[in-house]
């Protein structure tokens, strides 16, 4: 993305796995943050639904493997994240743009460099042509 | 239960492209439960459409609606102010959903959004078998209650074919022999002898062969 653009991200997370201490968004990027219970909550309407409101990148922060409070919310996160991805991939949008990354609530650091990681892949991806 | 599946994107986008305005309409009972045409497929479905048509550069307002069952006279009802609203309806129920939505709303251009695959069960979560042909003449008394021609592949009537190995079907891999099922439940059952009776070659007469099929019942006519 040009540096002129500010971006937009959507960030799904699961309260056990991440807290935000401060804003994520910088002069850079806006993130709009989204808590649920348990990652397992996110299905394919919320990840498309922010992608159409224009989120350039959405990413799903859930707990790491093995320590789901649920057992499989992570697990249910990543399948929905892969259908997902492939409806991106389908109409144009591109499934790179979504994305899922293991956090620890200790981590709060790690948040911000996942965000820089995603601004580096927008990059080269551009903006949500569906914006 | 009707199992189904959403047809591929650019398909949907094909038929539906002529229209201004769409009505998706989404069918809340069996396509629901095999997660292809249920409230939130309808959702995901029409923000998908959204997006899709927007890089296309093609201005159509996208409607969302579901009812409980679009088979029923009584829940179609539900949608008939929406359907008036629209250009033409994608229908995420199965082929008789689809085609009761038609029978009631002769005006309106009605699309199938969804491949109708089988009657069926789900055998766990989010795995869906085929169980029933609808074959117009039960005969699930005498195999243990497991259906040779839904479950054999070749619709054998009185035994397994020389195909099968260790429980599974020649004809694929994933597919288990019906064969082996109905004769491991028959003797579970203590009713194995039940395979002496001959069956003689089937009638299809009952089935889709002979025709579309109807079913009056006089008794709930007035």
């Amino acid at each position: 993305m040009e540096n002129t653009t500010k971006a937009k991200i959507t960030l799904f997370h699961c309260i056990n796995a991440f807290t935000e201490k401060k804003s994520l968004s910088t002069d850079r990027v806006d993130v709009k943050i989204i808590k649920m219970p348990c990652s397992g909550m996110v299905t394919e309407v919320f990840l498309l639904k922010a992608f159409e409101a224009g989120a350039d990148a959405v990413s799903i922060f859930v707990c790491p493997e093995g320590a789901c409070r649920y057992t499989e919310g992570n697990i249910r996160a990543g399948k929905r994240m892969a259908k997902t991805r492939s409806v991106l991939d389908e109409i144009g949008v591109g499934g790179k743009r979504l994305t899922m990354h293991q956090v620890k609530p200790a981590e709060g650091a790690n948040a911000e460099q996942i965000i820089a990681g995603i601004l580096e892949e927008l990059k080269a991806l551009g903006p949500n042509p569906a914006a | 239960m009707i199992v189904g599946h959403q047809k591929p994107i650019e398909e949907i986008k094909k038929m539906v492209k002529p229209y201004n305005k769409l009505l998706i309409l989404g069918c809340g009972t069996c396509v629901k439960t095999c997660f292809a045409g249920g409230e939130d497929e309808t959702a995901a479905l029409a923000s998908a459409l959204r997006m899709a048509f927007k890089m296309d550069g093609v201005a159509m307002e996208i409607n969302e609606q579901t009812v409980e069952r679009q088979c029923e006279n009584e829940f179609i009802q539900e949608a008939a102010k929406k359907i008036g609203e629209n250009d033409a309806v994608l229908s995420l129920a199965c082929g008789a959903g689809v085609q009761a939505m038609a029978k009631r709303f002769p005006k309106a251009p009605i699309y199938p959004g969804l491949n109708t695959t089988f009657m069926g069960i789900q055998e766990s979560h989010g795995v869906f078998t085929e169980e029933c042909l609808g074959c117009g003449n039960c005969g699930l008394g005498i195999f243990g209650a497991i259906c040779p021609i839904t479950r054999c592949s070749k619709k054998l009537l009185n035994g397994p074919c020389g195909g099968s190995q260790n429980g599974i079907c020649e004809v694929d891999p994933s597919i288990e022999c019906g064969w082996q099922q109905i004769i491991d439940r028959l003797k579970a059952l203590g009713q194995l002898d039940n395979l002496r009776t001959y069956i003689p070659p089937k009638n299809w007469k009952t089935s889709h062969s002979g025709g579309p099929r109807k079913l009056v019942r006089e008794d709930h006519i007035i």
